[in-house]
């Protein structure tokens, strides 16, 4: 099969798999609908303001037909407003979801290079410095992010308040014109995600450095630096990455949370606003824009692991 | 002629540095695990005050009469802290308990169903776990707001797709064995092998399993408190305390610190002993 026809199957099966999630999302958010009015009309208001507000909101009908309207209009890039202050979904997207990106980004950049480094260290090396960081990195997976940030925020912006607790961008600015804001979520994001990355660098080198193909390198005088990138690195990357893909969904929870602890004009603190307030659709447009996010990051680790696994095969 | 070799300087392993050397017992971990959750459970009950009952100014300094200070509503940050590790406990312990059941029914069931309608069933299982667990929780949350059935329901569906692949592989494997097959050619009816010749040969990777949705189960719902999900209220719970009293975190440290330092203690000693667990069923701790 040729990478054309790889990508176009993987793609189409990305496309059916955000369609059914969609209609779970939908599902799940809309069997209630009830509550949505509450929302909108206030608990206490009368049984015909509750009709009127029902009716205008389009929540008397079946939902099944709302799901149908729905999808046609996202398909055409209308994901419908949301209950509270009557914005477009896609808008709200547009505007917050390239903060998160940049947040994403950054932490990427970190991470990667850092992670390489350690999993390559602690593979080959093993003993007492693998064992300390294969249990500092376990143990760090396992506390929660926003436990992380609020530590880092005890340290560096209260005790030694060198950085800004909360994460202040001026109206219509973007997070670069503060460079500083950033610095306290990127931490946090990167101790989260270069704990998981190093763990998996570590047991993807350590199944190559156990292969004959590494052991003949090494009986031919292979070793170091030379050993670890020019024959482990290559080989050990493909799985590497295709494992590190599967942590993307734990890392959009990991940002939502830390958005949130820092009050950073991000996609996951819209949406924990809007889970908040109740508005309907705008958890669904951004649960669904986030799965896809997802899907497109799984898809890319696909083909990056497909294109660095026809290395490994030339390789070998 | 002799040639001498020069010794080894360093060079690479022959072990894999997955095989501990030095086996430690999990009993240890084990006696600090039950020891936190213990606390976290039986807390409630020696609290000095009522963990919501307004009894000083916001954000005052520990003293004598407030061990830990005052919260940013002027509540007992000691009474507070000892109340709110329950519902994350038990939220965890039940969306664990759930999944747990989901996961081995599913498992099982794959791998007793043909090749063909178990790969189906976990393509779908799969197809549920590209779902990120927070966005399962939110999602929920925003369709039954208030409710705790559907935050545990939330996290037993975050965890329980990685569950029954792990169960499925390990039923898979018993199920191909000598064993079985010697089993059935006898006779004996798939109950009476599913009873006396899967399961109990499951029950170790299960255990495994479990103590590993468990790390994932407490993550989720601590986070969940965080976020303001499931039944809000005054109730203390030590991740919303985390978020209420961060904002004041220049005025008073102790609100935000002590049960942020409770679930560090918390999520490290179930961690450490799922990893132990993990580390003696001979398996990297995944």
């Amino acid at each position: 099969m040729n990478l054309a026809a790889f990508v176009g199957r993987r793609l189409a099966a990305a496309t059916v798999l955000l369609v059914l999630l969609s209609a779970v999302i939908f599902a799940a958010t809309a069997v209630l609908p009830g509550d949505a009015v509450s929302a909108v009309a206030g608990v206490d208001a009368s049984a015909a303001r509750r009709a009127e507000v029902r009716a205008e909101l389009g929540l008397d009908r079946p939902a099944a037909e709302r799901y149908a309207d729905w999808v046609a209009g996202a398909v055409q890039g209308d994901l419908g407003r949301g209950f509270v202050g009557d914005r477009p979904v896609t808008e709200v997207l547009a505007t917050r979801l390239p903060n998160s990106l940049l947040l994403a980004g950054l932490t990427l950049a970190i991470t990667a290079p850092l992670a390489t480094l350690l999993g390559l260290w602690t593979g080959l090396r093993g003993g007492g410095a693998d064992r300390f960081v294969s249990t500092a990195a376990q143990t760090l997976a396992a506390v929660p992010e926003f436990v992380i940030a609020a530590l880092l925020v005890a340290v560096l912006a209260v005790w030694l308040e060198i950085l800004p607790r909360v994460s202040v961008i001026p109206l219509g600015g973007t997070p670069l014109d503060v460079p500083h804001a950033l610095i306290l979520p990127v931490l946090t994001l990167s101790a989260v995600g270069l704990a998981v990355a190093t763990r998996l660098l570590r047991v993807s080198v350590t199944d190559v450095a156990a292969s004959p193909y590494c052991e003949a390198a090494r009986l031919n005088g292979v070793r170091g630096v030379r050993l670890a990138v020019r024959h482990i690195l290559p080989n050990a990357a493909g799985p590497a990455v295709q494992a590190l893909t599967l942590t993307t969904g734990a890392l959009v929870g990991s940002a939502v949370v830390v958005e949130n602890v820092f009050d950073y004009p991000g996609i996951g603190r819209e949406l924990q606003l809007a889970v908040a307030a109740r508005d309907i659709p705008m958890v669904q447009g951004i649960a669904t824009a986030l799965a896809g996010v997802m899907l497109a990051v799984l898809l890319a680790g696909d083909i990056c692991a497909r294109l660095l696994g026809a290395r490994e095969g030339h390789r070998r | 002629m002799t040639t001498i070799l020069a010794p080894p300087g360093r060079r690479v392993r022959d072990n894999r540095p997955d095989t501990p050397r030095r086996r430690r017992s999990p009993l240890i971990t084990g006696a600090g695990t039950l020891l936190v959750i213990l606390f976290a459970l039986l807390g409630p009950l020696v609290a000095p005050y009522s963990p919501t009952a307004q009894l000083a100014a916001p954000f005052q300094q520990p003293d004598g009469q407030f061990l830990l200070g005052t919260d940013v509503l002027g509540r007992d940050v000691a009474s507070r802290v000892l109340g709110g590790g329950r519902t994350i406990v038990l939220t965890a312990l039940a969306g664990t308990a759930a999944a747990g059941a989901v996961g081995m029914a599913a498992g099982v069931l794959a791998a007793l169903a043909s090749r063909r309608s178990g790969d189906l069933l976990l393509r779908c299982v799969d197809a549920l776990a590209v779902l990120p667990g927070l966005l399962v929780v939110l999602v929920l949350a925003a369709g039954f707001p208030g409710s705790h059935a559907a935050l545990v329901a939330a996290v037993a569906l975050a965890t329980a797709p990685f569950s029954t692949r792990v169960l499925r592989a390990a039923a898979d494997t018993v199920l191909r064995s000598g064993y079985v097959e010697a089993a059935l050619a006898r006779g004996d009816g798939r109950w009476a092998v599913l009873r006396h010749d899967v399961l109990p040969n499951i029950a170790g990777p299960a255990l495994m399993d479990t103590a590993l949705r468990l790390v994932a189960s407490l993550h989720l719902s601590a986070t969940a408190g965080f976020l303001g999900l499931g039944p809000g209220g005054a109730a203390p719970d030590w991740g919303r305390m985390v978020s209420e009293n961060v904002p004041g975190a220049a005025l008073a440290v102790t609100p935000f610190l002590a049960p942020a330092l409770l679930l560090v203690l918390l999520s490290v000693a179930v961690g450490l002993l799922a990893g132990r667990l993990a580390d003696r069923a001979g398996r990297g701790a995944a």
